[in-house]
């Protein structure tokens, strides 16, 4: 293992790629600070510039974005009470009350500082987290990959939120839908081409992803009408002191230490993410306060906002665990990766540990520069970097939507691709309407090859019986895991309702 | 029953379902491939039967209130569309009109389009962006962009 931290070590502290974290770090800042763009528009704005690059100074560019953009997107939670991401929006309970009692200084230096040891945290335990699960993961057949591909899928349904699960059981299955365009990948088949020769080679991972997260986001936000409506009382509050003091720093260490552990673990959880860390780090750590300290949440609560930074900070890094162990993204941002990786023809899971050391290990090292980088250069400079939220709104989002629609042409220089952009986009913004998720659609469609090819191979090496499903004992548990999941919420749901039922005057 | 938001998308994907299984049958099958446990047509056939199943759970299950949904402006949606129509003439023009002068209409129009009167503004945002970017590109990355077909005519 220490052989593989050098060689991560030497590759990470490169020149280019100490470049590119600092670089990625930056960007993500930005991006994320805009209210309406989180960690998946920046990575997948990200993506074209990657294409130019070699695989591990590509992987450390996407994950400083990644994490520049989590700490962007707490930046406008606290300044301007619009979250940058949905794994910010608990950073806005308690950050922006701070920020209007003039400690603004202090809660965004409280946010950072949360958010790399957050982060340190995270990368330590991924440190031996990792490799211990590739290993493991080293005897897995395709069986079991395909139990693992359904859970991956299933669990970001059932994590999706009330009323959320079937909505996002239809986006898995659309993505999966999506996959199938184009040529066979096992008889070389066209399937619904339609006759077109730009379909054949199936629609681009680049500008699903793109449409869907970049292009699309920015058209909801002009749709809402948010930054129009409300670019008037979106003016960043003044900067204080950024000092925090020595019994703020002995109330709040150990609210920090115990969402970041906690938020790896809901981190590593397929699905789950940095959105439900940070809700759940903060109901957690309001149930643990006090009296006296639990009134004081929701009103500027130091613990209140360390503890969602730091949460969602694990988080982040936890969910690079299954997509460097198993090659199964444990979030949207993470499928972008993986899409990326695929892209460099790089197929994530067991085999990355052994056959590529330098990426699997370089890009966890630079996780850590990620959080140093953004404690030592973005933190002091948060003042300056905020100054481009006053770019105004009509120039910034035409900006955007031109950066996403020429990061697509420059990869194939086929202008029908734009079009297809267009018409994804669309379709993009009225699913949104309708309320249904984009993440499960972009999983199912970077999962549906890879799952196409496990399931055929293990139909055929059991001659057409579904038997594989229970015949070892690893695919029986993790099928147990993803029908468990599955259910879940609906026991969980089922089980209130039975509850409120019994409990007289309850509604 | 009324027609909610959810019984809305669950219809519709229940026609996308029911069309996408429709058209796994014009999927080409190599000789001999009907008797092989898997081929091509498998996946897209399960896939149009689980997009089925769940369409018609979303249409008869009890609908769930968002939370989520927050309003959007009606005059904003035509605003997307216009965008999304000179996102669509952008393309089109590009092969003929060449990389500086189509960017630097399409950024302008979108700008004018999303409010932006300020001449100044409009030229000055449009017009040196397009070019820097282009020189960016074709003289310091060199990535070759295909001079416009108009120049040729």
């Amino acid at each position: 293992m220490f052989e593989g931290v050098f060689t991560g070590l030497s590759t990470a502290l490169m020149p280019f790629n100490l470049l590119m974290v600092v670089l990625g770090c930056f960007s993500g800042t930005f991006i994320g600070m805009l209210p309406g763009l989180g960690p998946i528009s920046a990575v997948a704005l990200m993506i074209p510039i990657t294409y130019t690059l070699d695989p591990s100074s590509g992987i450390i560019l996407m994950a400083g974005v990644y994490y520049g953009a989590v700490f962007g997107g707490s930046t406008s939670s606290i300044l301007i009470n619009a979250p940058g991401c949905a794994s910010t929006l608990v950073t806005t309970f308690d950050g922006y009350p701070l920020a209007q009692k003039n400690q603004a200084g202090k809660a965004l230096a409280l946010a950072a500082y949360a958010s790399f040891c957050g982060g340190t945290v995270g990368a330590i335990i991924l440190i031996f987290a990792a490799p211990a699960l590739a290993s493991v993961s080293l005897s897995f057949q395709s069986s079991d990959y395909f139990a693992l591909m359904l859970l991956g899928l299933t669990s970001v349904a059932a994590f999706s939120g009330k009323g959320q699960v079937i909505k996002s059981m239809l986006m898995t299955v659309f993505g999966l839908m999506i996959a199938t365009v184009g040529n066979d990948v096992i008889t070389g088949a066209p399937r619904y081409t339609f006759g077109q020769m730009d379909l054949v080679d199936g629609v681009s991972f680049l500008l699903l992803a793109m449409a869907t997260f970049a292009l699309a986001e920015v058209m909801m936000t002009i749709m809402r009408g948010k930054m129009y409506a409300n670019s008037e009382t979106m003016q960043p509050v003044a900067l204080s002191s950024m000092k925090l003091s020595m019994s703020e720093v002995k109330e709040v260490a150990p609210t920090v230490a115990r969402s970041s552990v906690f938020g790896f673990i809901v981190g590593v959880l397929p699905g789950a993410g940095a959105t439900i860390a940070s809700f759940l780090a903060y109901g957690l750590e309001r149930n643990l306060a006090p009296l006296r300290l639990r009134k004081m949440f929701g009103k500027g609560a130091l613990r209140g906002l360390a503890a969602p930074e730091s949460a969602n900070n694990a988080a982040s890094t936890g969910s690079f665990v299954p997509l460097l162990t198993l090659g199964i993204p444990g979030s949207g941002t993470t499928a972008i990766m993986l899409g990326a990786l695929i892209a460099y023809g790089i197929q994530p899971g067991p085999r990355l540990y052994l056959d590529h050391p330098d990426i699997f290990w370089s890009v966890i090292i630079s996780m850590y520069f990620g959080n140093l980088v953004l404690l030592i250069l973005n933190l002091p400079l948060i003042p300056y970097i905020s100054r481009l939220l006053a770019i105004p709104p009509q120039i910034l989002n035409p900006l955007i939507i031109f950066f996403s629609i020429i990061g697509v042409y420059l990869v194939s220089f086929n202008t029908f691709d734009i079009q297809m952009m267009v018409f994804i986009t669309l379709m993009a913004v009225g699913l949104k309407m309708l309320d249904f998720p984009m993440a499960p659609m972009l999983l199912g469609f970077i999962l549906g090859g890879m799952l196409e090819k496990n399931l055929s191979r293990a139909l055929v090496v059991s001659d057409g019986s579904f038997d594989f499903l229970w015949n070892r004992p690893l695919t029986l548990s993790i099928m147990c895991a993803t029908i468990t999941i599955l259910l879940l919420p609906g026991v969980i749901s089922f089980i209130k309702r039975i509850g409120s039922k019994g409990l007289p005057g309850a509604d | 029953m009324n027609l909610t938001k959810d019984r809305f998308g669950g219809l519709l994907f229940l026609l996308l379902s029911v069309t996408y299984g429709y058209y796994a049958a014009d999927i080409p099958l190599l000789p001999g491939d009907k008797f092989e446990v898997f081929h091509a047509q498998t996946l897209p056939y399960w896939l149009s039967g689980l997009g089925v199943v769940f369409s018609v759970l979303l249409i008869v299950l009890k609908p769930v209130a968002s939370s989520t949904s927050e309003p959007l402006f009606k005059s904003n949606v035509l605003l997307m569309f216009g965008l999304m129509a000179f996102t669509f003439l952008f393309s089109v023009a590009l092969p003929w009109l060449g990389f500086p002068i189509t960017t630097s209409i399409f950024l302008a129009s979108s700008y004018w389009m999303l409010g932006e009167r300020r001449p100044k503004m409009l030229v000055f945002a449009s017009v040196p962006f397009a070019l820097v970017f282009w020189l960016l590109l074709t003289q310091v990355l060199d990535v070759y962009i295909a001079p416009a077909r108009l120049l040729f005519w």
